[in-house]
């Protein structure tokens, strides 16, 4: 495990940090012992299965929750609505006022944010446009459909240019296309200075955006890292076909055979042993004449590295 | 604005763009309008014809003058009223029209009439009216007589006189006012006060009674005065046998101390009651809808994350008491323009009822029970709008609520009309949830300054623990999903220190 908790006190950049933290919910422990930080700017995963802790954290993160014990800051700051101006959070559970007007829904959040009216309706309106919702801007919610009123929400969330996005399993529920253009938006957002946190249990969208990953599982922390130190929390895998048996090779750990030789050559799949390189390896066939035919290297997906770390039993999608 | 206002603004804005909002608002102003209208146009036409076939020609100039007598009573006492209203008794300060409305004996009636009656009495006041005065308008005179119609026999007994008059009791017939309804005809036989000679009356079918006994009394008093005679009294002694009546004389109380102006004072603050009873109920669920709706939709984790559970709670009471005041100070609004700039009925009603409200002390009293009251009852809706998934679970807490809310309240309200001062009223005065009603219901009778301070001082305690336990309320259950607490687990939400 990796990921340093800057002490209380000590410079940092951390956009969030939590130091230790626990969330017990009568005999239930749902947060244990909890610590890693966020550097800002950049994209922050937080994964886990169903119940592993990722709303809880989040919603400590924003106060609506107390920790048990532990230290929490949010931009340098305790937990509070103090930070709410330079915050914005999207919750998993979606809803919003039905008999509002998109706009006034966009600026009463901004508004809720601290912002002054004038500044949270220029820019809600220009949220909508860029939503494509502006011939519905004065239209109540509850004349739009599932995807529009998600991007209203949306729009609720970043009406205040948050410093600090927390997205709590930001894709469930959008159609592919809509998927799209909220990663396009969280790299804007990014590029623009903010930092964005975001849970899922899709691992296909954590390893398309996050710089950074943290993998819960039942309220523990089980990984913090890079996506590279993830994958080097794998044995290296890679498959080859060659004459001889690979097993003798420098480095590979285990050697299986896949199917049956043809002319003479076979296919394998090869486990490296921990430390080993595959381009060491493919160095050493060519020095020691080791016929080869094929050579590729297996690259792990976070959905092996997830299984890996935590486990079959937790509920996630590829 | 901090987040409380913001809730307060979107909840009020919120209420008003609902239809239930705007029927409730003009409720009162249409009831208002609509008595206006319904006393000027609607009014039933109350005076009906009757006939008297009289064989003794003795009988039916009595009768007539009698009935006359009653309707110019009520002439009088109307314009008495008036000319208080109109501040033009001083015109003639000895005139019996000019000493207020009150009782009037008969000798007095007379007296009125004698002295040229309504006629003359407007003679006197004209002078002095004020130019937006409206004109007097006597009370119409409820029976009127009318001839015996041509082809209806007199002279053949009452069985072909009554046969004759049956077509005629089935419509109208000619009177000096035009056309009215034959409500009765009366039939005395040449030798009425023989034994087996009744005098007969047909009516049309409609209740009649006060017409009947009128007649019936004036025929009574000359079957008397004949029996009188013939038992040999002198007429002269009978003449004064006759004069002699019961000397009465009827105080009327100065204006706020009697017991009609007890009544009036008492309006307004019952009528607060009934209105506090109905807006509360109805803005509260108006309310418990939408926490309901931010409860069941999730969105509350959005503006939790902007705003305290409590600024959530405080802005809603806030804008729910903004609806409540609303509501009020636009019903006032019409209830003045009707007292005061409007005529009829209903502003007679309404002016001394207003009129009462002159003491900074009584109008605050009166803001302060309604707005505790309003409070008090809309912390209960809201805490079963946070502990409710849907409005089926909300119906669950409220049934019971609103009932235990109501029915002791419409008890002391009867109670307290006819004793301000009874026990249940009392009592109730210092169970919180019914004392801003209690108070309300019993200051028009008048309440002791120890009962206000001491009530108001308890509210204010009372109210400031309700919001406490609500607070911890609105902390531990926002969020909270699934089936909604059992009393027990209800209670622990509201004194644990640390929500889960």
């Amino acid at each position: 495990m990796r990921g340093d908790v800057p002490r209380r006190g000590e410079a940092t950049l951390a956009a969030l940090v939590l130091d230790h933290v626990v969330k017990r919910f009568g005999d239930f422990t749902a947060i244990d012992d909890l610590s890693f930080a966020v550097p800002e700017g950049g994209i922050f995963g937080f994964l886990g299965g169903n119940g592993a802790g990722k709303t809880t954290s989040l919603r400590m993160a924003l106060d609506i929750l107390r920790p048990t014990s532990g230290r929490i800051e949010v931009l340098g700051r305790p937990p509070g609505r103090e930070n709410a101006a330079q915050l914005g959070f999207l919750p998993e559970e979606r809803g919003l006022y039905r008999r509002m007007s998109v706009l006034d829904t966009v600026v009463y959040f901004g508004r809720l944010k601290a912002m002054s009216a004038a500044a949270a309706r220029k820019s809600g309106l220009a949220l909508i446009e860029r939503f494509g919702l502006g011939e519905w801007a004065r239209q109540s919610v509850d004349k739009l459909s599932k995807g529009m009123s998600q991007k209203v929400q949306l729009a609720a969330a970043l009406v205040n240019s948050p410093r600090l996005l927390i997205l709590d399993e930001p894709f469930a529920g959008l159609d592919p296309v809509n998927q799209e253009v909220l990663e396009e938006l969280v790299l804007e957002m990014v590029r623009g200075g903010s930092t964005v946190v975001f849970s899922t249990h899709v691992m296909q969208h954590a390893e398309r955006l996050s710089d950074r990953l943290l993998l819960l599982s039942r309220g523990r922390k089980v990984f913090e890292g890079t996506q590279d130190e993830a994958r080097a929390e794998l044995p290296r895998k890679l498959s080859l076909t060659s004459r001889a048996d690979p097993k003798g090779l420098p480095g590979v750990l285990t050697a299986t055979a896949t199917g049956k030789p043809r002319d003479g050559w076979s296919d394998w799949d090869l486990a490296l042993a921990p430390g080993a390189d595959s381009a060491d390896l493919l160095e050493a066939c060519t020095a020691q004449g080791f016929a080869l035919r094929g050579f590729e290297i297996h690259k792990p997906n976070l959905h092996e590295i997830f299984l890996h770390l935590v486990g079959h039993d937790q509920e996630i999608v590829k | 604005m901090n987040g409380v206002l913001l809730v307060a603004a979107r909840e009020f804005r919120q209420i008003v763009t609902t239809r239930g909002f705007w029927v409730m608002l003009l409720v009162v102003p249409l009831a208002i309008a609509v008595s206006q209208v319904a006393g000027r146009f609607a009014a039933p036409p109350l005076n009906v014809a009757y006939v008297v076939a009289d064989a003794t020609g003795q009988y039916a100039p009595a009768i007539e003058h009698r009935i006359d007598l009653v309707h110019q009573g009520r002439v009088l006492g109307d314009l008495s009223a008036y000319a208080k209203r109109w501040k033009v008794d001083a015109a003639a300060p000895g005139a019996i029209w000019a000493q207020g409305r009150r009782w009037f004996s008969a000798p007095e009636v007379e007296a009125f009439v004698a002295a040229g009656g309504l006629a003359a009495a407007q003679r006197a006041i004209a002078p002095r009216l004020a130019p937006d005065a409206p004109a007097f308008t006597p009370p119409p005179a409820p029976y009127l007589p009318a001839a015996v119609p041509a082809g209806v026999p007199t002279d053949q007994g009452p069985g072909r006189f009554g046969d004759a008059l049956q077509p005629w009791l089935k419509g109208d017939i000619a009177t000096a006012e035009g056309r009215r309804p034959l409500a009765l005809a009366v039939y005395i036989p040449a030798n009425f006060g023989a034994p087996g000679e009744p005098v007969r009356m047909w009516t049309n079918g409609r209740p009649n009674d006060v017409l009947i006994e009128m007649v019936r009394g004036e025929l009574t008093a000359g079957l008397r005065a004949k029996a009188l005679r013939t038992s040999g009294l002198t007429p002269g002694a009978y003449a004064r046998i006759e004069a002699v009546s019961a000397p009465v004389v009827v105080s009327a109380p100065p204006a706020g101390g009697g017991r009609e102006q007890v009544t009036t004072r008492s309006l307004l603050p019952l009528a607060l009651v009934y209105l506090l009873l109905m807006t509360v109920m109805v803005t509260g669920s108006m309310m418990l809808q939408g926490v309901i709706e931010e409860r069941s939709n999730r969105l509350l984790e959005s503006v939790l994350a902007c705003i305290r559970p409590g600024q959530l709670m405080y802005g809603k009471l806030l804008g729910l008491g903004a609806i409540g005041l609303t509501i009020i100070a636009t019903w006032v609004a019409f209830a003045m323009v009707a007292a005061f700039a409007v005529h009829g009925a209903m502003a007679d009603f309404l002016r001394p009822s207003l009129a009462s409200l002159d003491q900074p002390w009584i109008i605050a009293a009166l803001i302060f029970y309604f707005l505790a009251g309003y409070l008090i009852i809309s912390m209960i809706y809201l805490a079963i709008g946070v502990l409710s998934n849907s409005m089926q679970d909300a119906q669950a807490y409220l049934t019971p609520v609103v009932m235990v809310i109501t029915l002791p309240t419409v008890f002391m309200m009867i109670s307290a009309v006819k004793t301000p001062d009874g026990v249940l009223p009392r009592v109730m005065s210092w169970i919180p949830f019914y004392t801003p009603f209690a108070m309300l219901a019993r200051l028009g009778g008048g309440v002791s300054l120890v009962e206000v301070l001491g009530t108001t001082a308890m509210l204010i305690a009372f109210v400031a623990v309700e919001l406490f336990l609500l607070g911890r309320l609105f902390q531990a259950s926002l969020l909270r999903t699934g089936q909604p607490p059992k009393l027990g687990a209800f209670v622990k939400l509201m004194f644990q220190t640390q929500p889960d």
